[in-house]
């Protein structure tokens, strides 16, 4: 096995944490068995070029209701699809793959079984056929999963006794000893720290001090991506929505204070969200923590391999503790993993919260944990306010807390049409839990309270990203499909089109929106009626069109994809002269039934069968001319 | 702007003049002869020439590549004329060979004329407007080819899947819907069991209870980990029993 890396790595795909959490155990356990080199990814971390370098790699992966992979797997499985990889491509690697679906769906576990196949075609050995966890199982994927584990670790330990020295730890495990936490934390006198790593004087400083907070966080590990590009003002805070369903469409017009904003369409903004200072404060009192004090997270260890990925030169830059929490630890939105209920239970002095958390993380607890923590939405302060006894060590709680996630969203702008200005459409996330509770989305409702009178000093950390639609150049024509928020990118593609047509020959583009009705959630709409009127660039006359379908205007509901069927021609005729589709918004049905749609008008207007129809369309969605981009 | 394109070496001048009588009614033209040497390409730009007349001496001198840059340079809507002399023994109509290859690459409203030395070939680039009126004649049943590289090409994952993986999958065996306290109810319930898992029993708490909260199984002011199915205070904060209860809260959205 020349030049492969000798470490045992374990990739995965999850789409709710469940996937994460059996993967994080499946390295508690590799390194509980002594195993020497132990790393745990999620998939859209890795680079698939570099897995024929790679020895040995477990594989953890849930299948959604649909069928599909999770999110985070698309990029990584498309370019293990490619043709051209060859049966030899992965040879000398040893993998095994486990699979979390719902034996109640008729596609179950599709990604874990296609994964396990494809791998096979590429010329990597299985260590042990490949494990598939029920969520019908009574006891969840459990009731697969250790069964499956233990076959794994023996049948490595069989075939090199040097992966797993400590095999015996795994077989026989000892049952109350809690393993040290990875990192520990140093705390500095101030008197030790530098001037400019407390006293931010200007955004230069407020930049790196973000990066180095988050650089110090090992749940982030090292992904991060550094300073951010851009400390961004809010300048607009507009409401879309109207009418009393409860919607909140936001339109946000973001500036930076000193220097140029630069992007192009189809960019997306990446947002560090601020916390809620009170529940920061909670945290740090309910923890019995020092705000002030300045700390630097090292490795428990010095000598530990795994470490490799992790940003090392933290010991001279000490932080703020509180800076480190509130930027990078997410203290009252993200709930907590069932690890976390695990290591509270050996910090708990009172008998029944002790009972309770160990009832939490067995497998018999799964779906009571499951109602009170991931059905309720409960926060990491939340936990902690209901385990009153628990005394959890900082350095727990850097490992276990979840980190402070940035968020991704579409910029509706163009910069020829707004230059130095970033506009984004959001809806301010709003769920109601099973016992009533209402939650907002941390990211949408901090922008959402974000007022450009009064907060002025209040800045946005961000970074500009490339999206997964590549912007059209001006002679092609677009078909873009974007119910409700899926129209944030194509307002910025329009923007940009009709200042491109003040100066050259354009393409025309046909637009299908969404919303329930005019009065309430018509997004822009005198920005698109202006375009389509006039020998706009949406207008009829110039080959283009745009069509909303108004789902509650009638008895019976009108989508897109109606909208699209009463267009047929149109729609034809534009494929027909080499159009782009592209297709943006919340996922669930919407894709599917547009493409429905899409293979009826090709094969009503070609003459040709759904089958062959269907297969055109797939054939563009590879060539790059039907891209489709959903969040949930 | 008309183009005349020819793979011959001259162009005889009463070509132009026979053009004209076809309805040619571009004020200038740029002439092309021996194109065979371009390599298929046109220095000029997208959408440039509002008529292409083309005149063959040799049918495969139309390349793929050649109908591609010809609907390049002509602007939408616009027409492309191509005249081919007849060879006595060529088997294949040359019509058709050159109608289908205009209909592949997008072209409508192709049609053709059979002179007895010659054939004429009439199509007309796509224009956005004119969609609707796609011929469905008779080579219909063709979809326009679309071009793959070798970073595109993937190969169909749904042939990843066994037979096996298709048919509908078995649920676990379980004894009773009664074993263990967890068990689910089925994804098609008929029973009701689904419909009493989903409600939430839920009492309405009295001014008196949050003012004085009280509790007879002493876990009600311990927070949701502890409390009872139907315990009037789920959903609340933890809080010490007889003092007032505080509803905590959604305080998400408040100043900062």
């Amino acid at each position: 096995m020349e030049g492969k890396k000798k470490r045992l790595l374990v990739l995965y795909a999850s789409q709710t944490g469940n996937a994460m959490d059996v993967a994080e155990r499946v390295g508690r356990e590799a390194e509980r068995g002594g195993c020497p080199s132990v790393e745990v990814q999620s998939m859209d971390h890795f680079d698939p070029n570099t897995l024929p370098s790679e020895s040995t790699v477990i594989f953890v992966v849930s299948t959604t209701g649909q069928g599909d992979p999770p999110d985070t797997m698309k990029v990584f499985w498309r370019f293990l699809l490619k043709r051209n990889l060859g049966s030899s491509w992965l040879e000398g690697l040893h993998y095994a793959v486990f699979g979390l679906g719902d034996s109640g769906y008729q596609k179950y576990n599709f990604a874990a079984k296609k994964l396990d196949k494809r791998l096979q075609d590429l010329g990597a050995k299985p260590i042990i056929e490949k494990g598939l966890g029920d969520d019908q199982h009574p006891s969840g994927y459990e009731g697969a999963l250790d069964p499956w584990l233990m076959s794994l670790w023996k049948t490595l330990n069989h075939v090199n006794s040097t992966i797993l020295p400590e095999m015996s730890e795994i077989l026989h495990p000892s049952m109350n000893k809690l393993e040290h936490p990875k990192f520990k934390i140093m705390y500095h006198a101030s008197s030790e720290v530098v001037q400019h790593d407390t006293h931010i004087s200007d955004l230069k400083d407020m930049k790196n001090m973000i990066e180095r907070a988050r650089s110090m966080s090992p749940s982030l590990h090292g992904h991060d991506h550094g300073e951010p590009h851009y400390l961004l003002k809010m300048v607009t805070n507009k409401q879309l929505s109207k009418g009393d369903d409860g919607r909140d469409v936001r339109q946000f017009v973001l500036e930076p204070l000193a220097s140029v904003v630069e992007y192009q369409v189809g960019d997306v903004l990446e947002v560090l969200p601020g916390q809620n200072p009170a529940f920061v404060d909670a945290f740090i009192k309910r923890c019995k923590l020092d705000p002030d004090s300045y700390i630097t997270i090292e490795p428990w260890s010095g000598e530990r391999d795994a470490m490799d990925s992790y940003v090392n030169g933290s010991s001279d830059h000490p932080i703020q503790l509180r800076t480190f929490v509130s930027r990078a630890m997410d203290v009252a939105s993200a709930s907590p993993r069932r690890y976390f209920f695990e290591v509270m239970s050996y910090y708990a002095s009172a008998e029944h919260e002790k009972e309770k958390l160990q009832f939490f993380a067995s497998p018999e607890g799964r779906d009571d944990l499951y109602q009170y923590n991931q059905k309720e939405h409960r926060t990491v302060l939340e936990v902690l306010e209901d385990f009153p006894s628990v005394e959890l060590p900082f350095e727990w709680l850097v490992q276990l807390v979840p980190p402070l996630k940035k968020r991704l969203f579409s910029i509706s702008s163009s910069p020829l049409a707004h230059p130095n200005q970033v506009h984004l459409t959001v809806s301010v996330v709003s769920t109601m839990t099973p016992l009533k509770r209402r939650r907002y989305g941390l990211c949408s409702s901090w922008l959402a309270s974000l007022d450009p009178n009064k907060n002025e000093e209040v800045l946005v950390p961000s970074w500009i990203h490339r999206g997964t639609l590549p912007p059209p150049p001006p002679m092609l024509p677009l078909i873009l499909i974007g119910p409700g928020t899926g129209c944030a990118p194509f307002r910025a593609y329009i923007e940009e089109r009709a200042m491109q047509n003040l100066v050259e020959s354009t393409a025309p583009i046909l637009f299908f929106f969404g919303c329930r009705n005019r009065d309430s959630d018509f997004l822009y709409q005198d920005f698109w009626l202006a375009h389509s009127s006039d020998d706009g660039i949406l207008s009829e006359e110039k080959g283009g069109g745009f069509y909303v379908a108004f789902s509650r205007e009638q008895e019976r509901k009108v989508y897109v994809q109606h909208k699209i069927r009463e267009q047929s021609a149109r729609v034809w005729g534009l494929l027909n002269a080499g159009a782009a589709i592209y297709l943006a918004g919340s996922s669930t049905k919407m894709p599917a039934d547009v493409t429905e749609a899409l293979e009826e008008v090709v094969a009503k207007e070609s003459g040709v069968s759904r089958e062959a129809a269907a297969r055109w369309l797939k054939t563009l969605e590879k060539a790059g001319r039907f891209n489709i981009e959903t969040w949930s | 702007m008309a183009l005349v394109l020819t793979d011959e070496v001259s162009l005889p001048l009463r070509v132009i003049r026979d053009l004209k009588s076809e309805g040619l009614n571009e004020e200038e033209a740029v002439v092309i002869t021996q194109c065979g040497s371009l390599g298929g390409k046109l220095s000029f730009g997208d959408a440039f020439f509002g008529t292409v007349f083309v005149l063959l001496s040799k049918i495969d001198n139309l390349t793929d590549q050649w109908v591609s840059e010809i609907s390049r340079v002509l602007k939408p809507g616009a027409q492309v004329l191509l005249q081919t002399l007849l060879v006595p023994d060529n088997q294949a109509k040359p019509s058709s060979q050159i109608e289908r290859k205009l209909l592949i690459s997008g072209f409508v409203d192709v049609q053709s004329t059979d002179g007895s030395q010659s054939v004429l070939v009439k199509g007309k680039k796509a224009s956005w407007s004119t969609g609707s009126s796609f011929p469905l004649k008779k080579t219909a049943k063709v979809l326009p080819k679309i071009q793959l590289s070798d970073e595109s090409d993937l190969i169909d994952e749904d042939s990843l899947l066994s037979e096996e993986d298709l048919k509908k999958p078995e649920l676990p065996l379980v004894g009773d819907c009664e074993v263990g306290s967890t068990r689910k109810a089925c994804k098609n319930c008929t029973c009701g069991r689904a419909e009493a898992e989903q409600k939430v029993e839920k009492l309405q708490l009295t001014a008196e209870q949050i003012s004085n909260p009280q509790s007879a199984c002493g876990n009600c002011g311990l927070g949701d980990a502890f409390r009872c199915g139907g315990c009037p205070y789920k959903g609340l904060p933890p809080f010490k029993l007889g003092e007032k209860v505080s509803f905590g809260g959604d305080f998400l959205a408040a100043d900062i």
